[in-house]
């Protein structure tokens, strides 16, 4: 014990002989513990964030696009991808009553930015406008506070109608029940049937700050000929029955779009199962970064560290020198400067830890996730730097064990 | 072997290799000292006193030739036994004394009992009995540079016998210090010498080589004179006085 606290201040002696080398050095170990420990923490809060909303969407759902949700690469398969034709609106009538017996469909598009105004109230240009038909509110998890949610004839005859949320109720009805009155989105008029139900915010995002407009009306509105684009939405009764209606769905697609026998499907397939690993992949590929930076920032600190024990041992030659005259074997010697550089890379370590820990809170707080600090990687983080202290100890120890006791008083 | 020889040394050679220029700092040195003797090596600066001094301290090996310390073979020690011999068997005082400057006193001196393994609260006690020895109990929590030369040259000498080496080796211990500091340093040596020690002292001042009850004479790397020293009741008597 009084041998560590000993070792510790020589240490830091170590460190207050060189400042400006062992800031930086003690910098980079930090940059590299935190880079790892940030990016291993983050990847857990994301997937854990989005598999409760996966799995909140229900097991019995699935979905039909034109590409995948994450097209990591691009290349010639992310050619094939932008050659596949829209979903659009005609394909999802032929689509829908296919498979009316067999499950419940809807269609989903949207886009944001949009500004909302009533009277001369407005929101800013940042409201996410949702089209779809009567079937949504059985799809999701969303669900209507209040009024009424889409109904048949609504999609039939293209009334303008939306239900809105909660966030431009805040804005642009601070004292009215917005129930039946007038709205317009980007200038054009609707009427408010229904408010939806508040949920918060996912991943930073406001769940609310959103309108839910009959689909067509997007399309025509707010949407371009090349962005006439849907998600089908399709819900089996139950979950033995999923696989069963995943069949019919691409059966009536491939019908539908008149495909070969030896034709690819050109759509793609996407259950909870297959998008959470999609997350899974890209929050790897996020996790590698982190732990990529992490190893190089933590190399240049070993580099940095060596350095920093080289200088001390020879500013301590002849310190090395008495301790040898009076008895100090190589075993001894060897061991006290790893010990010292251990010491080194350990605070920094720790230094690095309180840094993560403290980054890893305000993003928690940006994003609006609990960021849970896996002590996994608190863990990792600490052993790595005791090994960095150990392997970057390991040469200045040696060096100053094989110094001659001779030559080392002679030193000046 | 005769069984109070502590040191000896047979056609001890130790050459210095310069870039092309072979340096012979010791040239044949042939020597035994028994137990408890008082030395004295004299020589001009360069007659290899001090080389002679690292290789009895095992602090350096010789080129060629053979050395028993305490009737062991030093040449077939390893690292780390010829370290344990520096720590057992040897004490070190240096012209410059050698201490380490941010420790305190009670440190400095605790210093070989850390690498002979003794217990902490031991090693306290030992470093503060070596250090009343010398005279120091009122500056134990000093560190050397608050210190001056002859109390730093007592703090080494502490260091040097806290152990209780069988030798102790002093390399010019009184070329730091003036005059008057020199002889109180020479009357500690004085002191180890009657309580049993093996004292061999470098030096190049003769009134300091004095003090030893023989004296060793080096020129060139060779023995030129080894004999008693008939002066030394003389100076005993005039301590006494
Ligand atoms: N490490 C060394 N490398 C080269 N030459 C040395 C070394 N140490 C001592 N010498 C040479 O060996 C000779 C003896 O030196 P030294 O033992 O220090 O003499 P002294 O102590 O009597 O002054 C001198 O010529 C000196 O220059
Ligand atoms: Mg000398």
């Amino acid at each position: 014990m009084e041998k560590l606290l000993d070792t510790i201040r020589q240490a830091f002696d170590s460190i207050r002989t060189q400042k400006l080398r062992a800031f930086l050095t003690i910098l980079s170990i930090v940059i590299g513990v935190f880079a790892i420990m940030f990016a291993g923490s983050l990847v857990s809060s994301i997937n854990s964030t989005i598999n409760q909303q996966l799995s909140a969407l229900g097991e019995n759902t699935f979905y039909i696009t034109r590409m995948p949700s994450i097209n990591i690469g691009g290349g010639h398969q992310g050619r094939l991808y932008w050659m596949r034709p829209h979903l659009d609106i005609r394909q999802f009538q032929k689509f829908a009553t296919r498979m009316q017996d067999v499950a419940i469909v809807t269609a989903i598009t949207g886009s944001s930015g949009f500004v909302v105004k009533a009277g001369n109230l407005s929101t800013d240009p940042d409201v996410s406008l949702v089209g779809t038909d009567d079937k949504y509110f059985l799809t999701s998890n969303q669900e209507i506070l209040e009024g009424r949610a889409l109904t048949p004839t609504d999609i039939q005859y293209n009334r303008k109608v939306a239900i809105i949320g909660n966030d431009i109720i805040v804005k642009i009805f601070p004292r009215e029940n917005p129930i039946g009155k007038e709205i317009r989105i980007n200038n054009r008029p609707f009427t408010v049937i229904g408010i939806l139900k508040p949920q918060g915010a996912l991943m930073g995002q406001s769940q609310d700050n959103q309108i839910i407009i009959p689909v067509n009306l997007f399309l025509i509105n707010f949407a371009s000929r090349w962005e006439q684009d849907l998600t089908f939405v399709v819900r089996s009764p139950d979950k033995i029955s999923l696989s069963s209606t995943i069949d019919e769905a691409v059966g009536n697609l491939r019908i539908i779009r008149n495909l070969k026998p030896y034709e690819l499907n050109n759509f793609e397939l996407e259950t909870n199962e297959s998008l959470s690993e999609q997350f899974a992949s890209l929050t790897g590929y996020l996790s590698y970064f982190g732990v990529f930076s992490g190893v190089i920032a933590l190399l240049s600190a070993g580099i940095g560290i060596t350095n920093i024990m080289y200088i001390s041992v020879k500013e301590r030659t002849r310190e090395i020198g008495i301790r040898k005259a009076v008895g100090a074997t190589k075993r001894w010697i060897v061991f006290h400067f790893i010990f010292e550089t251990v010491v080194i890379t350990t605070l920094g370590g720790i230094f690095g830890i309180i840094v993560g820990f403290g980054f890893s809170a305000a993003f928690g707080l940006i994003l609006g996730t609990k960021i849970t600090l896996s002590v996994q990687w608190t863990l990792i983080s600490l052993i790595v730097s005791i090994a960095l202290g150990l392997i970057s100890g390991v040469f200045p120890a040696w060096r100053a064990a094989s110094l001659n006791p001779v030559d080392a008083l002679r030193y000046e | 072997m005769d069984e109070s020889l502590i040191i000896k040394l047979d056609n001890i050679i130790k050459r210095y290799e310069m870039g092309e220029n072979q340096v012979l700092a010791l040239d044949d040195i042939s020597l035994e000292i028994k137990k408890n003797e008082y030395v004295a090596i004299m020589g001009p600066s360069g007659s290899g006193k001090t080389t002679l001094m690292s290789i009895i301290g095992c602090l350096d090996t010789p080129s060629s030739g053979t050395y028993y310390l305490d009737g062991e073979n030093v040449e077939v020690m390893d690292d780390n036994e010829l370290a344990d011999v520096r720590n057992r068997k040897i004490g070190f005082v240096f012209q410059t004394f050698n201490l380490l400057p941010r420790e305190n006193c009670i440190k400095n001196v605790e210093l070989p009992l850390i690498y002979a393994g003794v217990k902490a609260d031991q090693r306290e006690e030992l470093a503060i009995q070596a250090l009343k020895n010398v005279g120091l109990e009122d500056r134990m929590f000093h560190k050397p540079p608050e210190l001056s030369g002859g109390q730093r040259q007592r703090v080494a000498v502490a260091r040097a016998l806290v152990n209780n080496p069988s030798i102790i080796l002093a390399d010019e211990p009184t070329g730091n210090l003036d005059t008057k500091t020199g002889d109180e340093i020479m009357k500690l040596f004085h002191k180890l010498w009657q309580s049993g020690h093996t004292i061999i002292l470098v030096t190049h001042e003769e009134d300091i080589a004095l003090n030893a009850k023989r004296i060793i004479r080096l020129r060139d790397g060779k023995i030129i004179d080894d004999y008693v020293n008939t002066h030394q009741i003389l100076i005993e008597d005039q301590k006494n006085i």
